[in-house]
């Protein structure tokens, strides 16, 4: 017999509100060993407090397209951007370019009787370029860190690496060239390393800031994070915020990361009091801890001043204008394209190219069948 | 009541011979006996009584003193400007003469007041008449006197204002004396009761919103030069005497009406020179010119021969022998083919149709002697001139027609054989 | 781009729609002439018509933050980077292209992302020509009046015909003064002006108008029904006027129009037909009702009617049976003597008014068709020596209008309007109806001078005669102030905008008015004078 679709409705709901459990919250889960989590209470909100400063804040962002690829080659266009602000004011950079292009071309060998994925840079931009080493960017298809289950990792998926390994670079060159002792950097995401390779450029950018005086953050947007009892743990945050009656902006210890690879300390925030947004912000550790309450305050204020632009308030506009500036649109990987592709005919080779290219075509000739 | 009169342009000693002369002095004496006999209060003479400032036959201006003499002696003062050819600024002309002789009185008595001409006017004893003029000067320089005239002072005159002057005026001059020398009516002042005008050949009588009785009366005598055919063509010469008490009652034009005189014209064209010179013998034999002022316009182009070849002399003379008083003959318009085309342009042109024309004339069958031989091809051409012309826009289909018809009947010597 | 400051950038856009986006506080107007300079040294000359706002941001959220701030809801937030997310796009057209000397109609786009920048003097040196020339205004470049004069060759201009398309009050009679104030002095112009309002002479005591020119005595000359001092009664002679001349004043049957000539062509030479009708006179063919329906429409337009003696008057003084024999001659020896003849017609009916326009110019046209046939002894044709006439005459549908032409054929007014050129006759018409007037007449008027219009249909039939492409500046037209123009002319490189200066402002700065002598040259001229 044939159901009713608001009565399917119906049940579902029903069953799915069982399992919204919004009464034991329960502590933040984090599997990992080395992070000791906080306890969720109410009584654990900080407000911050508004304390204004000549401190400043450089954002750094990038983003990446595959412009042109195959299973056994990848060309992909990079940019990273960084900005700098004083609160809500824009501060104009001293030297370095604000913004850096290249092209990653990535190709597949066999080697060591596995396929290898190896890259090289092109930058576009001549002056300054903040790029990773090529070295770096070799690796085994097979390495766990870029797989998906146990298929081979798509050569493509290089991209992302070059691009997270060419923001560390930049912020770093940001650090040293363009903040002061007691300003912030804070990077798109968190600090925790996630590729091959990846610790040692977060190493050096932690030193260089640590040298400087730079306090190294990253604002995570999105957050995967649970408690222990299967909540979302910003939706938590969001409860018993909620619960407190807090109106004002604060802060919310969440847990103390010591493992090297994740060595931060991890914050909730609410960076505007009409906002509905929590995001996760995670602070290199040493220098929190280093930070009395006063610094911390005068630092998280330097936030709240940035979050209250109309578009999305409670989110840094820092953010929002590098995330503008670094995104690679269709339109350019269009561009680009068609500049490789009219180089390859020129060259002779481009029914080469397109013979491999055409492995991967299908998807997309799927997608236009509408 | 009470009357004066207006007269100008007498102009003696325009004609200084003979009878013409007798008769030009004899106008200006029949009109002041006129005056006379009509016990006239005044007498106003708006310039050019004589014809030039000093005139070389003293025993007109003689004549013209007795009789203004005779005049004032009946008791009828004369006022007067003076004309654009009776005298000079700079020197002392024949009726400066006059005036200091106390014959006449000059009515132009003007002082500069600030940058304006005021005019002082003079009071006829008798009748209380005001008058007052401007007189004129050699190709309308009196323009600079008008526009400096204190207009408001003579409009605030009362009783009976009368304001000479001797120029044409924008607003009345006839149209073929379209291209005289003038000044609008606007400069002269509003409301005076008579205008007594000058310099115009021409006897009229008009009104202007602010200008009653603008009045020219024209020569009392036929005239000179051009004037001549204007009389002989009818129009009337004299002068005026105008009523008044508190204002003008009655203008009537008096004509002095000496000798009459008559008017022909006589186109030539298609006549050899001899043939010309025995048509207008012809025709001068029969014309009636006993005591007459004959006016003879000739025109037209002759065939053949030149015009100097026609004895005017002689035909003049015949005139005079039947009695003309005068004779003005005008041959302007006459030339001669043999003189050959004067246009450059378009000579070819004609010249070729001339030779088509001489080829063909041949072929006409005819027994008319104008349409045969060299007569043919003059009357041919002059009728493919006429009936070349373009219509003007102006015209309408009709009219071209009309005029068409008309030019070519005259060509051909037929006009008025055809019912319209 | 050095000492000049940058208002916008090229950012987008097609041909006649280039975007540019504003400088934020440059404040660019509609109307406003823009430079491009490109790379290859040339420049490009935009125009801007039409003006919008561009926004980084939804539309929705405009709305709502400006509901957030006007609510006071809004808090601490605010919009970073405002004036790089909000900003005024112009839209703009380019009009000439500058290379060198050069100067041409563009047919490229400027450089992708080039500055601009205001229009400077220097830029429009182009439109400084030599030559006798008659002046407009200076050009406008959006409210902002450049130091520009716009002139054009008087020749050109007047031959080729003008249109003056306004609604009242937005200064078409105070062009028409500084336009003519301007041309007095050139003696290869005759002008005609027929003034129904008696505004451009300045007749009377402290009126500024043509009479304060220091030459008006010799080149300006004045009729009137009112005449002060000096100038000129109006009065024409009914011997001047013919058949054909009322024919384009009135409607007539055909049977009415055969009466006209039937009592013509016996009179040809005393030329006193129009008496004729009057004292009853009944040629053959001539019905009774005709007669009387002639005699009715003389009366009215002419004022003309019988005493009880039969003798003819006329109520009307512009017309006479005594005076007036000479003042066609005079006034058309004026414009041939390169005069400019203003006729006071605002104590005339409107077909007085145009009968005496006609009888003028239609007495030109003959002439000047006979000039042109006859070669002068320098070998030309007779007319090269003659100056150009026009005419001036307003509320021209009266003359123009379709329906007019329709009925009564052409007129002389617009047989000018599609030959006069050939005869070197103009006409300047002045109109608040454009739509009235038949296409195949406004694509003779070559020039046309076009004042504020609000309405629409106007503004269409202006647009689709003029010498240029208009229809960006439908929305121009319409924010037109008072004194602002654009002048569209097959004599101008593109439409050009301008602001006519005030009539007393022109005076004051390009001619002294007729200062009274010096007293001690008066005292030495009387001196010259006798009686």
């Amino acid at each position: 017999m044939k159901k009713e679709t608001s009565q399917v409705a119906n049940e579902l709901i029903k069953r799915l509100d069982t399992h919204l459990n919004d009464e034991n919250i329960g502590d933040p889960f984090f599997p990992e060993r080395g992070v000791r989590p906080f306890p969720l209470t109410t009584d654990g909100f900080k407000v911050i407090q508004l304390l204004d400063s000549d401190r400043k804040t450089a954002f750094v962002d990038g983003g990446n397209q595959e412009v042109f690829g195959a299973p056994n080659f990848s060309v992909q266009l990079n940019r990273v951007y960084f900005g700098m602000w004083s609160g809500n004011r824009r501060i104009p950079e001293r030297s370095i370019p604000k913004r850096t292009e290249f092209f990653a071309a990535t190709y597949s060998d066999f080697e060591r009787g596995e396929i290898q994925y190896s890259t090289e840079l092109f930058p576009l931009s001549s002056e300054g370029v903040s790029l990773p080493r090529e070295r770096d960017l070799s690796f085994s298809s097979m390495d766990r860190s870029i797989t998906v289950g146990n298929q081979r990792a798509d050569i493509y998926r290089v991209g992302s690496i070059s691009r997270r390994f060419s923001e560390l670079v930049l912020a770093k060159s940001v650090v040293e060239n363009e903040l002061a002792p007691g300003d912030l950097l804070l990077l798109d995401g968190t600090l925790q390393t996630a590729f091959p390779n990846e610790y040692a450029y977060l190493d050096e950018l932690s030193k260089a800031a640590q040298e400087k005086g730079v306090i190294l953050a990253g604002l995570s947007k999105t957050s995967a994070l649970f408690t222990d009892t299967g909540h979302s743990l910003l939706g938590a945050l969001d409860k018993l915020a909620a619960d407190k009656g807090i109106t004002s902006e604060w802060y919310y210890p969440i847990a103390d990361g010591t493992s090297k690879d994740h060595f931060v300390f991890i914050l909730g925030v609410r960076l505007n009091a009409i906002s509905e947004r929590i995001f996760r912000l995670e602070v290199q550790r040493d220098q929190f801890l280093l930070l009395d309450e006063r610094e911390l305050n005068e630092v998280l204020t330097q936030l709240v001043r940035n979050s209250t632009d109309y578009t999305f308030p409670g989110y840094p506009y820092g953010l929002i204008d590098a995330d503008r500036f670094a995104r690679v649109t269709s339109a350019d990987r269009e561009h680009y394209f068609t500049i490789l592709h009219s180089q390859m005919a020129a060259m002779g080779n481009w029914e080469k190219f397109y013979r491999h290219a055409k492995a991967v075509d299908a998807h997309g000739l799927l997608n236009k069948l509408g | 009541m009470y009357q004066f009169a207006h007269m100008a342009d007498v102009h003696l000693g325009a004609n200084r011979h003979g009878k013409m002369a007798e008769l030009e002095i004899g106008a200006f004496v029949r009109a002041m006996d006129i005056c006379i006999t009509r016990k006239v209060d005044f007498i106003v003479i708006s310039g050019d009584l004589f014809h030039v400032g000093v005139p070389s036959d003293l025993d007109t201006v003689r004549q013209a003193v007795a009789k203004m003499r005779e005049v004032t002696e009946n008791g009828i003062p004369i006022y007067a400007i003076y004309g654009s050819h009776d005298y000079t600024p700079t020197s002392t002309s024949i009726i400066d003469v006059i005036e200091s002789a106390g014959l006449l009185t000059k009515i132009v008595r003007g002082t500069i007041v600030e940058d304006k001409l005021k005019l002082e006017c003079v009071v006829d004893a008798r009748t209380g008449a005001k008058l007052v003029g401007i007189s004129a000067r050699r190709m309308g320089l009196e323009r600079e006197h008008y526009d400096m005239l204190d207009r408001e002072d003579l409009e605030r005159l009362d009783g009976f204002t009368i304001f000479a002057f001797h120029c044409g005026i924008d607003e009345l001059k006839p149209e073929y004396l379209s291209r005289m020398d003038s000044i609008p009516i606007s400069l002269f002042p509003k409301g005076f009761d008579y205008y007594a005008g000058g310099h115009v050949h021409q006897h009229s009588e008009h009104h202007l919103p602010g200008y009653d009785w603008v009045v020219f009366p024209g020569p009392l005598f036929a005239g000179y030069g051009r004037d001549f055919e204007f009389t002989a063509k009818g129009e009337r010469r004299g002068f005026y005497i105008v009523s008044f008490d508190q204002t003008v009652t009655d203008v009537e034009f008096v004509e002095t009406g000496l000798v009459e005189s008559i008017f022909k014209e006589y186109d030539l064209t298609g006549l050899n020179s001899s043939h010309a010179q025995d048509t207008l013998a012809e025709s001068f034999g029969i014309l009636d010119v006993n005591g007459k002022i004959v006016v003879l316009k000739i025109r037209g182009v002759l065939s053949g021969g030149k015009t100097s070849d026609i004895d005017f002399v002689h035909l003049q003379n015949l005139l005079y022998d039947r009695g003309a008083v005068d004779v003005h003959l005008s041959r302007r318009s006459l030339t001669s083919a043999d003189y050959g085309a004067i246009k450059v342009a378009g000579e070819d042109v004609t010249i070729i149709e001339e030779r088509l024309f001489k080829e063909n004339i041949g072929t006409v069958k005819t027994n008319i002697s104008q349409l045969q031989g060299d007569s043919g091809v003059k009357l041919s051409l002059e009728l493919l001139r006429v009936l070349k012309e373009d219509r003007n826009p102006a015209e309408n289909k009709k009219e071209y027609e009309a005029r068409m018809i008309e030019d070519a009947l005259g060509v051909l010597q037929l006009e008025g054989v055809f019912e319209k | 781009m050095e000492a000049f400051d940058v208002v916008g950038q090229v950012i987008a856009g097609k041909v006649a729609h280039i975007l540019i986006r504003e400088k934020t506080d440059a404040k660019i107007e509609l109307g406003n002439l823009l430079v491009a300079e490109g790379r290859d040294g040339s420049s490009l000359i935009l125009q801007v018509h039409n003006l919008s706002f561009g926004s980084q941001l939804d539309q929705d959220l405009l709305e709502l933050t400006a509901g957030l701030e006007l609510e006071g809801r809004g808090g601490s937030l605010e919009f970073f980077d405002a004036d790089l997310r909000n900003y005024v796009l112009a839209e703009a057209r380019a009009v000439a292209s500058i290379s060198g000397d050069r100067v041409t109609i563009p047919k490229a786009l400027p450089d992708f992302f080039a500055s601009v920048r205001h229009v400077i003097n220097e830029d429009l040196q182009f439109m400084d020509i030599p030559g006798n020339t008659a002046y407009l205004g200076k050009v406008r470049s959006g409210s902002n009046v450049l130091d520009v004069p716009v002139r054009l060759n008087v020749q050109d201009l007047f031959t080729h015909h003008v249109l003056i398309p306004a609604t009242t009050g937005r200064g078409k009679s105070n062009l028409v003064k500084v336009l003519l104030w301007s041309v007095v002095n050139d003696d290869n112009l005759g002008v005609l002006v027929l003034d129904p309002h008696d505004e451009y002479y300045g007749a009377r005591g402290n009126e500024l108008g043509l009479s304060k020119h220091p030459d008006a005595k010799e080149k300006v000359i004045y009729y009137s029904l009112a005449a002060p001092a000096g100038t000129n009664t109006l009065v024409i002679n009914l011997k001047s006027i013919l058949p054909w001349h009322i024919e384009e004043l009135f409607n007539l049957t055909d049977a009415q129009t055969e009466a006209l000539y039937t009592y013509f062509f016996p009179h040809k030479k005393d030329k006193q037909w129009i008496e004729a009708i009057f004292k009853g006179e009944r040629p053959e063919g001539v019905g009774e009702m005709t007669a009387s329906v002639l005699q009715r429409k003389f009366k009215t337009a002419l004022g003309l009617d019988v005493t009880e003696q039969g003798d003819l008057i006329c109520h009307n003084r512009a017309f006479s049976t005594t005076a007036g024999e000479a003042t066609l001659d005079d006034m058309i020896v004026a414009l041939e003597g390169g005069k400019i003849v203003v006729v006071d017609t605002s104590r005339l009916s409107d077909k007085a008014e145009l009968l005496i326009g006609s009888l003028v110019i239609n007495e030109v046209l003959t002439k000047y068709q006979r000039y042109k046939q006859e070669t002068g002894s320098s070998g030309v044709s007779k007319l090269e020596d003659k100056p150009v006439v026009s005419i001036v005459i307003e509320e021209a549908p009266r003359v123009l209008g379709a329906d007019v032409l329709s009925s009564r054929g052409d007129t002389t007014y617009s047989t000018v309007a599609r030959e006069g050129r050939k005869f070197k006759i103009g006409l300047v018409a002045i109109t608040q109806l454009t739509s009235v007037i038949p296409n195949t007449v406004l694509a003779n008027l070559n020039t046309k001078i076009i004042f504020g219009n609000e309405m629409a249909s106007e503004r269409n039939a202006i647009i689709s005669s003029a010498a240029q492409d208009l229809k960006d500046d439908y929305v121009t037209i319409g924010s037109l102030d008072k004194g602002e123009a654009i002048v569209s002319s097959i004599f101008t490189k593109f439409a050009v905008p301008i602001q006519v200066p005030r009539f007393e402002d022109y005076v004051a700065e390009y001619g002294a008015v007729n200062e009274p002598e010096d007293k001690h040259d008066i005292h030495k001229k009387h001196t010259r004078l006798v009686f």
